[in-house]
């Protein structure tokens, strides 16, 4: 990049944004970033909505050039689809509580390992992740199913009198909701917490914080950035989940994902498809924004989560 | 009473031995020092009278009563950590209040008393600010608040001033040795400066390789080391090996590799052939011109009668440490070195052929296995 070799490829390159100053040479450098966010997410979105104000047609997915609220309309009305919509809240809501309770658990056992331990643990989360999402779901069919491994199990040491209906029930798709996201979670707090001083935690001790007080007193406020990235990951996944509920769901599990793919490929009802989505969308952004600010206030600088 | 009284303790990890079979009291209202090099075994020590290492053999007792099993949170001991260990979400005042909210004194308690010590260590108007937008002398004195908050029996520093720089370590002494006055604990500080132990301790312990060498007041460690690795951690000195190669008036001579011979202090285990080691520090030397040697006091014998002894040889280098000066001579191959204080400035420059001259009560012998051999 020096003046004196002028004749590289780096430097020819360079030369344009070299000229610019500031903001200016920033927005340049983010341009491919923004032109892609532009072509997958803002592009298609603006089709979605423009959908979604179309009238239905009796043989087309939609009627173009049409504009009406109608299909808006009928979502807010529908008490079958309104019972979607919370219970895609509901699972989420459960499901992230879980999965954070869990991984903070989870990656606060793994922070204090050391050694082949602290490799086991870690592995074991990494692991699932290199299977696909489709198989590793249904993997728990044969485990959880009336009977399935650990009805058998308990049946036999005689905890249980009869089965449970794990699956397909709701209780198997928070399982699987859970085992599904748990990695991410973990990850995004593990990746907080190993950074904090355990002599923090000696400190606290010292001055006679038990274990369980020095956590919250001390790790709890360091690692609440992570927690506020797992929560939004396992939030937005729950609500938006689809496998789970489609493979170990019972017909009553419903979240708003498997409407609306009946809605588009079955019904061919895209305008319905379209406003459910958008509610939900808009609904996902109030949430996070009120994650963001209820788990920012507990401390912790939400910019030291990446 | 809050004496501590270390019996036989040990801590391994896997192989490593960190601490190995230490004894040790520390009387009550005293400030010891745990002085050694980096690995010694001497953080592990204090970690162990703080509850936050346990033994893995052996028992620790604060005050008579033994505490080896007891988790640090139940035990009377508070400790001031190498990097301060202040919490970063919490405000200064809310550090220094911590240990008094663990506790479980009221708010407005706590807040009185932890403002009455940020008062004490010179920090009254930071108790809004932010630990982490302090300087390290700053934390440190939050450090010292927050411990001294809890009012503890034993107050333990790992390394405290460490990471100060010098000018701001030496005030931070100065402050630490009033602050162990006015509040009259028992203080333990481990640190690997020298000069830090020598300014703060009632008494210095000196560890090894997991062992505690040497116990005692600074002069005690300093004139009179238990062995050669106190002698060589505890300051420069030139270390003279040789043979004993006579006795003369109960006297023995050592006859040294680069061709001197050094009287040694009178002792009875002497006999011609032994190998030893003598230690002459920098600063019990004289240095002087040969032609002053006669109209000097420096080599008239002592009125004891232990006397003087010289060494000829050629100042190599000279170097201006500030307050001393300290002169590199060349003793036929040798190279000894010599301190003297910048006022006596005898004008000596490089080159020169110089007179070395001692005491020989202020030589110390050491045996080929590092162990003193003491005079009669």
């Amino acid at each position: 990049m020096s003046v004196e070799t002028p004749d590289t490829i780096v430097d020819r390159l360079w030369a344009p944004f070299e000229a610019q100053s500031g903001s200016k040479r920033s927005l340049l450098l983010m341009s491919p970033l923004i032109l892609f966010e532009l072509l997958v997410f803002v592009v298609p979105f603006v089709i979605l909505v423009r959908i979604s104000v179309s009238e239905q047609a009796q043989s087309l997915p939609y009627a173009e050039g049409t504009l009406t609220l109608a299909s808006y309309v009928e979502v807010l009305q529908s008490g079958l689809l309104q019972g979607i919509i919370v219970y895609s809240f509901k699972l989420g809501v459960i499901a992230t509580v879980i999965t954070v309770l869990l991984a903070t658990f989870y990656a606060y056992a793994t922070w204090r390992a050391d050694g082949l331990r602290k490799s086991a643990l870690l592995f074991s989360v990494v692991l699932p992740l290199l299977t696909t999402l489709v198989i590793k779901t249904y993997a728990w069919v044969p485990l959880l199913a009336p009977s399935g491994t650990a009805n058998n199990l308990l049946l036999a040491v005689g905890l249980l009198g009869s089965p449970i209906q794990v699956v397909p029930n709701t209780l198997g798709v928070v399982v699987g909701q859970v085992y599904i996201v748990f990695p991410y979670a973990m990850l995004a707090i593990y990746s907080v917490l190993s950074t904090v001083e355990w002599e923090l935690v000696e400190a606290a001790r010292d001055l006679g914080a038990g274990r369980v007080r020095s956590f919250f007193e001390v790790v709890l406020p360091e690692i609440m950035p992570g927690i506020t990235v797992a929560t939004i990951i396992s939030f937005a996944w729950s609500v938006g989940a689809y496998s789970a509920p489609a493979l170990l769901g019972a017909g009553s599990d419903r979240p708003f994902a498997l409407e609306v793919q009946e809605q588009m490929l079955l019904n061919f009802n895209w305008p319905v498809a379209t406003a459910l989505s958008t509610i939900m969308l808009v609904l996902m952004f109030v949430s996070i924004v009120c994650i963001y600010a209820v788990l920012g206030r507990f401390g912790g600088d939400i910019s030291n989560a990446t | 009473m809050s004496d501590i009284e270390l019996q036989a303790i040990s801590k391994s990890y896997g192989d490593l031995q960190a601490v190995d079979d230490v004894d040790l009291s520390v009387r009550d209202g005293e400030l010891l020092c745990l002085l050694g090099p980096s690995g010694c075994g001497k953080s592990t020590t204090m970690r162990m009278i703080s509850g936050l290492e346990t033994p893995t053999s052996g028992e620790v007792y604060i005050g008579g009563e033994n505490v080896t099993g007891q988790a640090a949170y139940d035990r009377d001991t508070s400790m001031v950590f190498q990097d301060w260990a202040l919490f970063p979400y919490k405000t200064v005042l809310e550090n220094v209040a911590f240990g008094l909210k663990m506790r479980g004194d009221g708010s407005e308690e706590r807040t009185e008393r932890a403002g009455e010590m940020l008062k004490r260590v010179h920090m009254d108007g930071f108790e809004e600010s932010n630990p982490t937008d302090l300087s390290g002398g700053q934390k440190q004195r939050v450090a010292l608040a927050r411990s001294l908050a809890v009012d503890p029996d034993v107050l333990l520093l790992d390394e405290p001033l460490s990471n100060l720089d010098k000018r701001l370590r030496e005030e931070m002494e100065i402050e630490l040795k009033d602050i162990h006055e006015e509040f009259d604990k028992t203080f333990v500080h481990v640190t690997h400066n020298q000069d830090e132990a020598f300014t703060l301790a009632d008494r210095i312990g000196i560890m090894n390789d997991g062992r505690l060498v040497q116990v005692g007041t600074p002069t005690e460690v300093y004139r009179n080391p238990t062995n050669r690795f106190v002698e060589e951690f505890l300051g420069d000195t030139n270390f003279i090996a040789g043979e004993v190669a006579g006795v003369d008036d109960g006297y023995g001579r050592l006859s040294t590799e680069f061709g001197a011979t050094i009287r040694l202090p009178a002792f009875d285990a002497v006999s011609p052939g032994a190998r030893l080691t003598v230690s002459l520090r920098p600063e019990f030397m004289r240095i002087q011109r040969p032609d002053e040697t006669n109209n000097s006091e420096a080599t008239t014998a002592r009125a004891d009668g232990a006397g003087g002894d010289t060494m000829t040889g050629t100042v190599t280098n000279t170097i201006y440490r500030g307050s001393r000066i300290r002169y590199v001579v060349d003793v036929g191959g040798e190279q000894l070195f010599v301190e003297q204080s910048v006022t006596d400035q005898t004008g000596i420059e490089e080159g020169e052929g110089v007179e070395l001259g001692w005491t020989t009560d202020d030589i110390l012998v050491f045996s080929p296995d590092g162990s003193r051999v003491r005079g009669r």
